[in-house]
């Protein structure tokens, strides 16, 4: 579940002036693993955007949830969270959260972004209580893995050419990858509760070693103003996979 | 041969009925259809006296088939409510805004 989240970090930016993304918006995936052949529901992935408001500023937190479906909880269960306060208007992180329970292992890591962007202040908590502190120097529109997928949603694609690629730079696991995305064209998929719908269809790719193939890891990106994640589908070294939007609500 | 059809089909349907067990969806299907076949061509090649054991292993395949149909028609994937990943959530969301403050 980790690297099918890894995967959708490898997402670009392309700044666009302002934000897309209404709070209350909730998205309700079915994901699921390919089994020798078959695709095997495996978890349930839920996207929720909302307003938070402190004494200074107002944030948007967007959060990712993975759940296993209930007969797989006995033997791998898995409790994923993954979240981010950013700015509502230009998406920029002040607060990213990690916190995984995959199979007994669990982890739990907490990024505050500085406020000049260049550095990023991290606590990483591990099981057994271990607390690992660092500064991590990261380039000024390095995002996190979650608001950089948000950050995907703003971009214009009705201008790109095919083979068209934009590249970016996210911040995870404490290190700053290289992002590729390739506009692949237009494709109608299933999206759920909306129906078909025609989407962009773009590859992602990065230099490193937890994707598989070329032009392997997909996102379908819904072809209208809310560009919905409809369909993604990852390649990592154990297998492959897919997240299918089932029900897409206040958008 | 006959031999070699009984001993095949009864480990298949062995296999079916694990896979059935584990929450791997339609997986279990591949098995017991070759078990289901192999325990057919069992019978077929069986002696009078020789048919039992190769007819209740295809009477096994064709109850652990029917099982898993079931299981996929009738019991839907979905997430039950895990009150301690909800109190979790609450809980992070407090200390979250208690470090936003703080920025």
């Amino acid at each position: 579940m980790k690297k099918c989240f890894l995967m959708l970090c490898f997402l670009g930016i392309y700044v666009v002036g302002f934000s897309q993304i209404k709070a209350n918006e909730k998205l309700i995936y079915a994901a699921s693993y390919n089994m020798s052949g078959l695709m095997t529901q495996l978890a349930q992935v839920s996207m929720h955007t909302e307003m938070v408001n402190t004494s200074k500023k107002t944030y948007l937190h967007l959060s990712w949830e993975a759940e296993t479906v209930s007969k797989w909880d006995r033997f791998f269960k898995i409790r994923d969270m993954y979240e981010t306060y950013v700015n509502p208007s230009t998406l920029r992180p002040s607060l990213y959260k990690r916190s995984i329970y995959e199979g007994g292992y669990s982890k739990t890591e907490k990024y505050f972004f500085s406020t000049d962007g260049r550095n990023v202040n991290s606590t990483t908590t591990k099981k057994n209580g271990t607390e690992i502190k660092k500064t991590i120097n990261i380039g000024s529109s390095t995002q996190d893995i979650i608001s950089i997928i948000y950050k995907l949603r703003t971009v214009d694609f009705s201008k790109f050419r095919v083979g068209q690629i934009i590249s970016y730079t996210i911040v995870f696991d404490e290190k700053e990858y290289p992002v590729f995305v390739k506009y692949m064209g237009m494709e109608t998929v299933s999206a759920g509760n909306l129906g078909r719908k025609e989407c962009y269809k773009l590859a992602i790719s990065s230099r490193t070693d937890k994707l598989k193939g070329v032009d392997k890891n997909l996102i379908w990106l819904t072809a209208d103003s809310k560009k919905i994640p409809a369909l993604i589908r990852f390649s990592i070294p154990v297998g492959t996979g897919q997240l299918s939007l089932a029900t897409a609500s206040g958008i | 041969m006959r031999k070699f059809l009984v001993i095949s089909s009864g480990v298949f349907a062995t296999l079916g009925i694990a896979l059935t067990i584990l929450p791997l969806g339609t997986l279990a299907l591949i098995p017991i259809g070759i078990a289901l076949v192999l325990s057919f061509l069992a019978i077929n090649s069986s002696k009078l006296n020789q048919k039992i054991l190769p007819k209740w292993i295809l009477f096994i395949s064709a109850i652990t088939f029917l099982v898993v149909i079931g299981k996929v028609v009738f019991i839907q994937d979905k997430v039950v409510s895990d009150k301690q990943f909800e109190q979790k959530k609450v809980e992070s969301k407090k200390e979250d805004i208690k470090d936003l403050e703080a920025l």
